[in-house]
Formats: C-alpha cells, sequence, structure tokens
C-alpha cells in the first residue's frame, strides 16, 4: 500500500469562492444524509413523529442543497471540486448522540434547533479566519440564514401542543436480549 | 486534489443499524467509512472480522467483504483469512467484552505473530447486546444485572495490556471527536503491522451519564497536547496507565521502526520453498523407501 | 517358506526396541515387502515401557495381525505389561533376554505355550561384540535376520542410514553387533525353521508411511493452502508434516494458541477462498465444535481431521479407540447434518483425505475425516499409490462476468442446495458471510421461515452422498446369510476375517463404510437384506456405528454389535468364531 496524504483540514484564510460553496453544499449534503439516517433510525425503532420531523428536515436541507448548487453551477460551472465530504463533520448535522428511541417530535425540533445554532456558531467561528471578501459575503450570508432557520423550528416549536410532563422519562421494553 | 476514488458513502451498505439510537458505534460507522474513503481501497478488497457484540454488527453495515463470527475468535479468524490472501485490507471490529474476555487469549499471539490486521475495539464498557451485564472494562464497584451490589474486580487497561505485549501501533479515539478519530483508524489501517485503536464507544442504554459522548466532549484530552511522543514506548505506558481515569485520545505508541510484517515473511518462505515443489502426481514418491 | 510374519519386541523404553522395529520395517519395505508396524507405549514420556509389532507380508496387509510368529522379550516385566497388543499363541516362538530367567508364572497363567522358548544372552553377546549394551537392538535384528530370513543387506543399509551421521564409533559397534546376532542365529537353529519366502515385488517399489502421513499428503495433493492447528496425539504429525511441505505450493501453516483459533484460523482461510483444513483428536474437538457450527451455517468448506485416541479426557493418547463417533456426527449445537469420513487404513487415508475435501469444497460444507490412533501413527510399508485417475474438485466460484450480470445472492435456494460462494478481494461478490441465520443475499434474518428454508437447504445438498457407491466398500456374495460390518481400523481386521472365514468354507460378506455420516439407509438396508446373522465390529465399549444405525435403519434382530474397548485390538479368528456361533443360533 501507497503512503498517502491523510485527509487535509481546510485552511479557511485562502479558501477560494469555489471551494466554499462547494463547502456549504456538502455542510447541506451532511445535514440531508443525518437527518435520512436519524429518521430511518427512529423508524426502526418505532419511533413516528420524531422520524417524520427529521424526514421533513431532509427536504429542507436538500432544498437548500439545490440552491448552493445552482449558485455555484452559475459561478463556475462544472469546474472541479476541491474540497471532500471527510473535511468536515457535524456542521449542520445533528450528533449521533442527539437522539433517543421514543424521543418526542418536540426533542426532535429541539435537535434541530440546536444543530440551527450549531451551525451558526460555525460560521461565525470562521469567518474570524476568513479573508477573502467574496467567501466573507458568502459565509455572512450564510450564517444570517442559520438565524433564519432557528426562527423557523422555533416558529414551529410554538405551534406544537405544550411539552408532554412525562417526556423525559423511557417508559418503553427494555432491549431485547440478542 | 484529486478526487478520492471512493467517497465514505461507498463503503455503506443498504443494512440498517439494529443499534439503539443515540448508539457510540453510529459514529464510528463513520468514522470507518471516512478512513476507508481515505485510504482509498474498492470495498471487495476489504474484509471486515468480527465476534460477537453489538458493535461487531459493524461488517453487515459495509460494502465490503464481512465475516461475522462467533464470540471471541474474530481474532484467529482474521488471521486466517489475511494470510490465505495477504492482499487483502483486513479489519477487525468487536467490543470489550469479545475482545478481551471470552476472547482474551487470543490477544497477546495476535499482536506476537504481527499480521497486517487492524484491530478496532468498541470499548462501552458493558454488554449491551445481552443487556447490561459487567464487561472485562467495567469500572470497579459498578452497578449491572450480574454485580447489583457492585463490582469487586478491577478493570482490564486494554491499551497497557496491548502495549505491554508489544504492539507495533496503540491508540485510542471517541467518537465525540469525528475528524481525530477517523484520523487515527486511518493512521491504524496504514500502519504495516498489527494496529490497534480502542474508540470509547458508549452505550446509550446501560452506559452511565458521564461514559456518553457529551461527557466525553469535555473530558477528552489529547496526547499531542499533552506532548507526548508517540515514539516512546514508556512514555506510553505511563500515560496509559490512565485509562479509566482520564479520556486521551491520540495515538499512544508507533514503531517508528516497523519490523517486517508476519505475511511478508511467510511471501518469503514460500518463495525460497517453492523451487523443491513436486508435481502433483508426484508428492507421493517422497514417500518411496530405496 | 512363510508368506505372513508377524514378529512383537517389547523393552524398557531405553532399550530402543520400538527404534529397532522402525529400522526392521525400513529394510523389508526396502527390500520389497508389504508391512505394517504398531507401536505401543507406557505413560511415561522416555524409558517407560515400550513394544512395537512388526507384521511382514509378500501379500498387502490388512491389519496388525492376530497372534505373534515370533516374540523378543527383554525383560518379562515389560512384556507383560502388553497384554492384548503382544498376544502368544502355540505357534509362537518366543526369545527372551537369558539374563532375564525362564518365563515367570504370569505367562503359563495367560494359557499359552509357545511352540519354542528361546534364551539369548543377548546382553552379553552385545557386550562382547559391541564393546557395550548400547547396541542390543541390533544383536536382536541379527538374531532375527539369522533365523527368519529377513535380508541383512537390507538392515545394515538401514543402520548406515539411522547411525551414519551419529559421530564415529555408533555404527562399527551397531554393525559389529548384528553380525554377531547374525552368527549367533546360524549357529543355533532353531526346531523349526520360520523363514519369509522373497517378496514379489521390487525394491524401492514400496512407499513407508503412516496415517498421518498420508493425510497430510493427501491434503498436499487436493491442494490445500491453509492448515490452522495446535499440537494434540495422535494427530500432530499431520501438522508437522504439513509445516515443513506447505510452503512448497504457496501455503501457510500457522500453529495457533489453541484448538479453537487453529479452526477459527481456517476457517477464516477458507472464507478467503482457500482450500483449508485442521487437525485435531477428542479433547480438541469439543473445543472446536463451536466454530464448526458457523463453518456449517456460514457453508465455508473445511476438512477437519480427528485422530481419535481412548478417552474421554486425556485417556488413552497414545492407543486406539473407536470412541468419538457420536462426537463426529452429533457433537455442537443446532439442527445440522455434517459429513464424516472414515479411512480404514494406512494407504486409503490418501484417498480419503483427498475425498474430505472434494466434499468439502463441492458441498461447502466441513468435513470430518474420523481417523485413529491406529491408522495414524502405524506404519506401512505399502505400493504407491497411483493418482493418475483422482479427480480434484473446486469450489463453485462466480466469474466476474455473471457477477456482474445480476445482484449477487450467496445463499440462494438452489435446487441442488449448493449457491455460487465468492471470497474477498472478487469484484462484484461482497456479501456478509455470518454465524447468524440469513437471507438468501446473506443479510441476518430473524425470520422462522427463512431458517426453515435455509436448513432445507443445507440438509438437501448433502443428500447426493448417500448414493455414492464409492463411498462404501461391499464384498462378498450378495445373497450370503453372514456378514460383518466394520469401519475405521477395525475394517483391516474384518477383511481378514472374511478371508478366514472363506478358507473354512464360510460365505462371509463385509461392508465398510467410509461415509459415516450422514448415515446412507439404502446401503444399510440392501446389505441386511440378506442376512441371518452379523457382527458390526468397533473398538468401542458402546459400538456407536450399530447405535447410530439403530436410529436411521431397521438392524435386523440377527445382527449384534460386537466391541472390544479400546487399546484391545480385535484378532481376525475371533470374529470368524463368534459368527460361526451365531449361525447355530435362529436369527
Amino acid at each position: 500500500m501507497t503512503r498517502q496524504q491523510q485527509t487535509p483540514s481546510i485552511d479557511f484564510t485562502i479558501l477560494t469562492l469555489k471551494d466554499a460553496l462547494d463547502l456549504a453544499v456538502l455542510i447541506e449534503e451532511e445535514a440531508r444524509d443525518r437527518y435520512e439516517e436519524l429518521s430511518a433510525q427512529l423508524v426502526l425503532h418505532r419511533t413516528p413523529g420524531a422520524a417524520a420531523f427529521f424526514a421533513k428536515m431532509v427536504r429542507i436541507e436538500e432544498l437548500h442543497r439545490k440552491q448552493l448548487i445552482e449558485q455555484r453551477h452559475k459561478a463556475f460551472g462544472d469546474a472541479p471540486v476541491g474540497v471532500r465530504r471527510e473535511m468536515i463533520f457535524d456542521v449542520e448535522a445533528p450528533g449521533y448522540d442527539e437522539v433517543r428511541m421514543n424521543m418526542t417530535t418536540r426533542q426532535a425540533l429541539e435537535t434541530a434547533l440546536k444543530s440551527e445554532e450549531k451551525a451558526h456558531a460555525f460560521f461565525v467561528s470562521v469567518l474570524h479566519n476568513v479573508q477573502n471578501p467574496e467567501v466573507r459575503k458568502l459565509f455572512e450570508e450564510l450564517r444570517d440564514e442559520e438565524v433564519e432557520h432557528q426562527e423557523l423550528v422555533k416558529a414551529e416549536l410554538a405551534k406544537l401542543p405544550p411539552g408532554d410532563p412525562l417526556e423525559r422519562f423511557d417508559v418503553g421494553d427494555g432491549p431485547a436480549p440478542q | 486534489m484529486n478526487a478520492p476514488l471512493f467517497q465514505a458513502k461507498d463503503y455503506k451498505s443498504e443494512l440498517k443499524p439494529i443499534w439503539c439510537p443515540g448508539c457510540g458505534d453510529f459514529g464510528v460507522l463513520q468514522g470507518l467509512y471516512r478512513a476507508l474513503s481515505a485510504i482509498g481501497r474498492p470495498p471487495h478488497e476489504v474484509a471486515f472480522i468480527s465476534g460477537i457484540g453489538c458493535s461487531s454488527r459493524i461488517p453487515g453495515y459495509t460494502t465490503a467483504y464481512g465475516f461475522n463470527t462467533v464470540h471471541g475468535r474474530s481474532l484467529p479468524i482474521a488471521q486466517g483469512v489475511k494470510l490465505a490472501n495477504p492482499e487483502l485490507l483486513v479489519v477487525i471490529a468487536g467490543g470489550d467484552g469479545d475482545g478481551f474476555s471470552i476472547g482474551g487469549g487470543h490477544v497477546a499471539h495476535a499482536v506476537r505473530r504481527n499480521i497486517d490486521l487492524t484491530y478496532l475495539v468498541m470499548d462501552n464498557q458493558v454488554y449491551g447486546l445481552t443487556k447490561g451485564q459487567l464487561s472485562p472494562t467495567s469500572p470497579k464497584g459498578l452497578e449491572t444485572v450480574t454485580s447489583p451490589l457492585g463490582s469487586l474486580e478491577d478493570p482490564i487497561n486494554p491499551l497497557l495490556y496491548m502495549l505491554a505485549y508489544g504492539a507495533g501501533f496503540v491508540a485510542q479515539a471517541t467518537p465525540a471527536d469525528m475528524p481525530g478519530m477517523s484520523a487515527l483508524i486511518e493512521e491504524a489501517i496504514r500502519y504495516p503491522g498489527f494496529s490497534f485503536v480502542n474508540i470509547q464507544s458508549p452505550c446509550v442504554t446501560f452506559g452511565e451519564d458521564e461514559q456518553q459522548l457529551k461527557a466525553h466532549k469535555g473530558k477528552m484530552k489529547t496526547l499531542a497536547s499533552l506532548g507526548h511522543d508517540s515514539t516512546n514506548q514508556l512514555a506510553a505506558m505511563d500515560l496509559a496507565r490512565a485509562y479509566g481515569k482520564e479520556l486521551y485520545t491520540g495515538v499512544f505508541y508507533k514503531n517508528p521502526n516497523p519490523p517486517p510484517t508476519y505475511e511478508s515473511l511467510v511471501k518469503l518462505r514460500q518463495a525460497e520453498q517453492s523451487k523443491k515443489a513436486r508435481a502433483r502426481h508426484q508428492i507421493l514418491e517422497a514417500y518411496l523407501q530405496k | 517358506m512363510l508368506d505372513d510374519l508377524i514378529l512383537g519386541m517389547a523393552g524398557a523404553g531405553g532399550d530402543g526396541v520400538v527404534s529397532a522395529g522402525e529400522s526392521l520395517l525400513s529394510a523389508a519395505s526396502s527390500e520389497g515387502y508389504h508391512a505394517l508396524m504398531t507401536k505401543s507405549f507406557g505413560s511415561q514420556i522416555r524409558g517407560g515401557e515400550s513394544s512395537c509389532r512388526v507384521r511382514l507380508s509378500t501379500k498387502k496387509v490388512l491389519n496388525p495381525g492376530g497372534a505373534l510368529d515370533v516374540m523378543v522379550a527383554l525383560n518379562w516385566e515389560d512384556f507383560f505389561k502388553f497384554g492384548a497388543e503382544l498376544p502368544l499363541s502355540v505357534n509362537t516362538v518366543l526369545i527372551y533376554e537369558e539374563k532375564a530367567g525362564p518365563p515367570p508364572e504370569t505367562l503359563a497363567a495367560r494359557g499359552v505355550v509357545p511352540k519354542e522358548l528361546v534364551p539369548v544372552g543377548i546382553t552379553e553377546l552385545t557386550k562382547k561384540s559391541a564393546g557395550s549394551d548400547k547396541a542390543k537392538t541390533s544383536v536382536v535384528l541379527g538374531l532375527l535376520s539369522g533365523w527368519f530370513g529377513i535380508p541383512s543387506e537390507a538392515i545394515t543399509r538401514g543402520l548406515k542410514k539411522k547411525f551414519g551421521n551419529k559421530g564415529e564409533g555408533l555404527l562399527e559397534a551397531n554393525e559389529k553387533a548384528l553380525a554377531v546376532g547374525i552368527d549367533y542365529a546360524k549357529a543355533h537353529p532353531l526346531q523349526a525353521p520360520h523363514v519369509i519366502a522373497k517378496p514379489a515385488g521390487t525394491p524401492g517399489s514400496k512407499m513407508l508411511c503412516d496415517g498421518n502421513d498420508m493425510c497430510a499428503a493427501g491434503a498436499l495433493f487436493a491442494g490445500v493452502k491453509f492448515f490452522g492447528g495446535y499440537p494434540i496425539t495422535p494427530s500432530t504429525e499431520v501438522m508437522q508434516t504439513l509445516t515443513r511441505e506447505i510452503w512448497k505450493y504457496g501455503g501457510t501453516v500457522l500453529q495457533c494458541e489453541d484448538e479453537i483459533a487453529g479452526l477459527g484460523a481456517t476457517v477464516g482461510a477458507s472464507f478467503a477462498g482457500k482450500k483449508s483444513m485442521s487437525a485435531t483428536s477428542g479433547p480438541g474437538m469439543d473445543l472446536k465444535t463451536e466454530i464448526l457450527g458457523l463453518a456449517t451455517i456460514a457453508e465455508l468448506p473445511l476438512v477437519l481431521l480427528n485422530v481419535q485416541r481412548g478417552g474421554p479426557s486425556t485417556g488413552l493418547p497414545t492407543k486406539p479407540e473407536q470412541g468419538d463417533l457420536f462426537q463426529a456426527a452429533f457433537s455442537g449445537h443446532g439442527d445440522v447434518l455434517r459429513p464424516v469420513l472414515a479411512p480404514t487404513d494406512v494407504e486409503d487415508t490418501f484417498r480419503t483425505t483427498v475425498e474430505c475435501f472434494n466434499i468439502a469444497e463441492q458441498f461447502q460444507t466441513p468435513v470430518i475425516l474420523l481417523s485413529d490412533q491406529e491408522i495414524a501413527q502405524r506404519k506401512e510399508a505399502v505400493d504407491l499409490i497411483d493418482t493418475s485417475k483422482m479427480e480434484i474438485i473446486e469450489r463453485r466460484v462466480p466469474t466476474e462476468a455473471e457477477l456482474a450480470a445480476k445482484p449477487y445472492a450467496r445463499f440462494a435456494l438452489t435446487e441442488s442446495g449448493v449457491s455460487p460462494i465468492t471470497h474477498p478481494g472478487l469484484k462484484g461478490g461482497t456479501y456478509l458471510a455470518a454465524g447468524i441465520e440469513h437471507n438468501e443475499k446473506g443479510d441476518p434474518t430473524s425470520s422462522g421461515a427463512m431458517h426453515a428454508k435455509m436448513n432445507a437447504k443445507r440438509f438437501r445438498k448433502l443428500e447426493p452422498l448417500k448414493k455414492r457407491a464409492d463411498l462404501f466398500e461391499v464384498q462378498g456374495n450378495p445373497n450370503a446369510a453372514l456378514g460383518l460390518i466394520a469401519w475405521g481400523s477395525t475394517a483391516g481386521v474384518a477383511r481378514e476375517a472374511v478371508q478366514l472365514a472363506k478358507a473354512e468354507g464360510h460365505d462371509v460378506k463385509l461392508l465398510v463404510p467410509y461415509l459415516l455420516y450422514p448415515i446412507a439407509e439404502q446401503v444399510y438396508a440392501n446389505f441386511f437384506e440378506s442376512l441371518k446373522h452379523g457382527l458390526i465390529v468397533e473398538l468401542s465399549h458402546q459400538g456407536q456405528l450399530y447405535r447410530i444405525l439403530r436410529m436411521f435403519t431397521e438392524v435386523p434382530k440377527g445382527v449384534r454389535s460386537f466391541t472390544r474397548d479400546g487399546a484391545n485390538p480385535f484378532q481376525p479368528i475371533e470374529l470368524v468364531k463368534t459368527l460361526v456361533e451365531l449361525k447355530g443360533l435362529p436369527s
């Protein structure tokens, strides 16, 4: 086996607009895939409310991704992609440890909200290093969009009936021994 | 940079993991996909071998060849796979019970043979699949269904164990740090010899709160930040003593001069002996009594 | 002139009687005799009592034989430790060390009076000729050569091979001792001469080997590429031979940390696409059984040799017993069927081993090769086996084109029950092998319906074995009213018994199954049809084949289990006597 370079991390000080756009696409893609995975986990574990909400998030993240792809194509056409999915992790995607069997829809929404906050914090943090003005502009827009997303989730949360007082208890059967 | 030949998702199978939502193994699996993509071997040249336990389900969740075997025997089985076809990339996945309890007797020998295998232990300090019994890495005093009054025994220290047996690559990771973990898995796979990564992968159902990923994020310290020199075996052993108390991540020890692997010696021997081969129908003539 | 001669020797381990037996065997085989040697020891690692039997013949030797024609006792104490293994008769010439004194009462108590008692001052002759008593067995070889016609040139060649490079003086001393023995025999002729005829075969035409040699050679012939094992008596020599030879053919031997790892590595290598085997004996078999279950459900080919020894536990590790048939057929968890084949002598261990590999690869199953200590460790001089017509079967691996044509289903429910098998490295063939029940694709399932289908597949694929006539030896008149069934090393005794019976005018037929399990019901039903009386001969307390046959077939009342505990070999003549006695009884 030939020795290869390990997956490089991103140097935001020299990030180009093309790479920044592609990165933004990957961030949405990661979030989409993660929601899809978590939704599937919850379907498998009979937690339909939260699963349905995560499925909805899949569609939303996919929409964002498509919009970004369009923007990227307008600007750079089919120029090769210079960044890789493996360079990022959990930017806008909820962590694997955020879900539980029998979680409520409210808890699922809270998880999404937390993820939008996390994404916001990501852009705030990397903006300290970004020097390219076009990239700055893009990241500031994305940062602000995260705030909009947060508001949307909060609005959804407000529409939900008041919290279940037994929400924090897990009353399901224990796991099946194998 | 060149686009990778295989992306992480190319290693992901259609099969949906049966793990409980929130399980640490989801992250480990993701890290594994990432490491494999970085290495870039096609899935059909990769074989995942596992024993029994929650984490041993991993082979089925990859598009590689997989062998989900019997409890505790993944190490010898993987050695057979690798020796039968040294061109394969062979990764072993399992849990702390599988590796250090029922299969504990195999560890020393897998290490001393130095076959180019990567052993990933998802250490959650409990038996999850059988519902929460004491494991060989459970902390002393832990109350479980088989230690309702608290365990009376000290846990095994997998890191010291491996270092003492002479493993050429010993690391620890947590899925709470995905980039760090996948880089460690990648480095372990690239190490030319037996490599071991202890992955603190919490059990969401039977684990304690302080063992969960959220706690890891606050607790973990990279060995690099401690200024550890990973070529220093004694320093590695010293740091490994903190297993169970501190959560150190990174490479404890990496032999800077890896010795030849077992399979490379086999190859040499085969090449040298092949000159003495008899034609199939003359094999029995060796027994003629003149 | 005799065409068959059975010699025995007993002494203290330090005397080297087994080593002398080997020299005798080697000399005889190089001259072209058929020969067979068995050895027996006390439990000490060194220096306990030891003995050997050597049977020389101008025809094929079927078994170690019954009572000895010649017995050499270097002292009485050690001789008497081997009861059933060194039986005397009224035809035996008993040669003994003069200084041990005349035979004690114990001999008379056995109820036999040997034909001739020949005291020889062996130690004294040795000291006189070699200047030491360390060449005693060469004097003995000289005596045997002189009295029984075993060519002394061949013995001298053997001594040269054995002592030629061991340091100055040793060879010369032994040559002198040999010459003295020969001279002594010539000067003191026996009352009745016992000279063996010259062999028909040309010198240099015989293979000298034991069953474990033939197993290793058979494995190499079949194309074994991986052996994972752990030392255990009496199977270890297979690993020892392979670990010297297998590299030449691109294979590997891994001496593992334990029995479990041995079979584990073997199943791993099979998963990786290579012909693989392991070897053990009863206690190791127990440890390996869990992995056998894995190989069965994952449908991975492998051959596992079990050389049976006296049991249970450590039992009699250096003696034969046919006590592991139940274990081979039934041990382990789950509702499974595993083929079990048994060789019956040194020579057919080769063919049976090749057959086991063929069955394993063709049907994707672990196969148990059930040998026993006698076959495994007895040395024989046999004709070179003609391998030119032997077939080698490889597993059915789909081509990359086939794999590209449609999605691959590792455990496809085919009519035959055998599905195409891929291995890591093959593009388009990835699948999950697992101990867990699976669907056709290989994905885990807990469906009862799928389990039933997969069970049916795993049983169905082995059905054709029962119809393989070549896995059964049936000889004699098909309408005979008397019959013998024997397997493993006992078959050789039964074969000779059939010949003896014929000579005495009795019509006895014989069935020797090489395939012991699954039970081929029809083969036994056909054999039983004409029988009024029969014996199922087994060297075990229970008679395990007899009991299995009663599970699966209608065993006629007149067919009885004839057994003896391990380490107490049968003699051909007693089988004939028992059958003839039965003949008088109502069936």
